[in-house]
């Protein structure tokens, strides 16, 4: 029986909408958590952190190619996957199944939590024409603002908290569904060492939004126009 | 020693979900039967055939359902007890809670009462070629010997009833969907492990590297947790998940 070429196109569209959440989304998320936890050494190396970025060569190329492209990809895929089940973690409650539900509730709040982060940081960054050394001291101002109030604190902990989730259960999944954990014991252990990751990616995401909400510091640009 | 539960004069009140024709819309009814120690939800249903009165005193059409072996082996008898997909045959009604609910499969279509037509999965096992290959119009001799340890292995999935308990819970296989499901994939591992069978492998793998196909599976894993064979579901499918990735790559650069 000859294979319709829409049967490769599903397999591949969903086997890259895996391969996307781990790179370079799930790549970048740990790279973003990581560089922005440098708020809490202090505001010097965190400014240094985002001038080195915001002075990289075709910067928008970049982020457009490896993040905005990838990142739209994934979240149509997942709404296709959503429509693709009808979750019963009522009715079946077993741990997994409740993962399998929060994986995707916590994909859809992470793509409304994505839409006002944009919202609030690179949108105003580009309509001002904020780059090379400009850009951090105007995001800077920006986020101090947004931690500031009790609404903002609130967003954040709910996205960074949501990403980390689905980052960290997605690694779970795609180990599973890529065939790199098989046995039982091996998923579960699997399992451990990913919550783990994700444990530690929620704490470093909690104390640099906690550093900014206690320690907002307004920042001249590191090197004048 | 098993100590037999206290007879009681207590009646059992059984809520079935009934439909009549497999286009017609379902009701509820309810039903009384004496408690008898050990029973099982056949002979309730049994109970009940012989005269099917409804709590009000209604004489109705007796409830029809599947069953075939009593023992768990045959799965025609599985259904929804209390909500949770299960064999009637081995649900005991002292290990329920009362008042029983009992409602057809909901994954599957229906054909009366408790009785469903799960023939989407035999037509699974036809797409994935879920058999071994025997000798033809001419002999084509001895096939290989198989590893001890890969019969041990095939001898658990070999297992598998096509009850569906684990697409019935499962929550990628809806009515609308073309979701091949654990059972499914189950086999495609089944076969291809063994050692004739797994000159099909290439076609097998083909079958599920699509719409409705392994990609599909999102690990909520209750299928593992609901097969009353203890068949290890989600290690068929990861492992399914291994050998189709591996065809991927080799397609990417030999096809």
């Amino acid at each position: 029986m000859a294979k319709s070429s829409k049967d490769e196109i599903h397999y591949l569209l969903l086997k890259l909408h895996s391969l996307t959440g781990i790179v370079p989304i799930g790549a970048f998320l740990v790279v973003h958590l990581c560089v922005n936890s440098l708020r809490t050494v202090g505001v010097w190396p965190y400014q240094l952190s985002i001038d080195a970025i915001n002075n990289l060569p075709f910067l928008l190329i970049i982020e457009i190619t490896f993040i905005y492209i990838p990142l739209l990809f994934h979240s149509v895929m997942g709404f296709y996957v959503i429509h693709l089940g009808k979750t019963n973690a009522h009715r079946y409650r077993h741990p997994r199944n409740g993962l399998y539900t929060l994986q995707r509730v916590s994909g859809a709040v992470v793509f409304v939590f994505l839409i006002y982060h944009l919202g609030t940081t690179v949108a105003p960054k580009l309509w001002e024409g904020k780059h090379y050394f400009e850009a951090a001291p105007f995001l800077i101002d920006i986020l101090n603002g947004e931690f500031q109030t009790w609404q903002g604190m609130v967003i954040y902990t709910i996205g960074i908290i949501s990403a980390t989730f689905h980052f960290s259960n997605g690694l779970w999944g795609f180990c599973v569904s890529w065939g790199i954990l098989i046995g039982q014991n091996a998923q579960r252990n699997g399992a451990i060492v990913f919550a783990m990751v994700g444990l530690a990616l929620t704490v470093l995401g909690m104390a640099t939004i906690g550093e900014f909400n206690m320690n907002p510091v307004p920042v001249e640009a590191t090197v004048a126009r | 020693m098993i100590e037999k539960p206290a007879m009681t004069e207590k009646n059992i009140i059984i809520k079935i979900k009934r439909q009549d024709k497999p286009a017609s819309s379902a009701y509820w009814q309810t039903f009384e039967v004496p408690h008898r120690p050990f029973a099982n939800i056949i002979s309730c249903l049994m109970e009940i055939q012989k005269s099917p009165t409804t709590g009000n005193g209604e004489t109705v059409s007796p409830v029809t359902w599947d069953s075939n072996c009593l023992e768990e082996v045959c799965g025609s008898c599985t259904m929804l007890i209390n909500g949770q997909v299960r064999q009637a045959c081995t649900a005991l009604v002292d290990n329920l809670t009362t008042p029983i609910t009992l409602e057809p499969m909901s994954k599957f279509p229906v054909v009366r009462d408790l009785q469903v037509d799960r023939e989407r999965m035999f037509k699974n096992l036809k797409k994935v070629k879920a058999w071994i290959d025997i000798d033809g119009s001419h002999d084509i001799g001895e096939g290989p010997i198989m590893q001890d340890q890969d019969r041990a292995k095939r001898y658990i999935m070999s297992e598998c009833m096509t009850c569906g308990c684990c697409l019935e819970a499962c929550p990628q296989f809806t009515m609308d969907n073309s979701f091949l499901g654990a059972a499914t994939f189950n086999q495609v591992r089944l076969f291809n492990l063994h050692p004739t069978g797994e000159m099909k492998k290439e076609e097998r793998l083909d079958a599920v590297m699509g719409e409705g196909g392994i990609t599909d599976c999102g690990n909520a894993q209750v299928c593992v947790e609901v097969c009353p064979k203890n068949i290890p579901l989600t290690e068929s499918i990861a492992d399914i998940g291994r050998q189709t990735t591996w065809q991927a790559i080799k397609n990417l650069f030999t096809k």
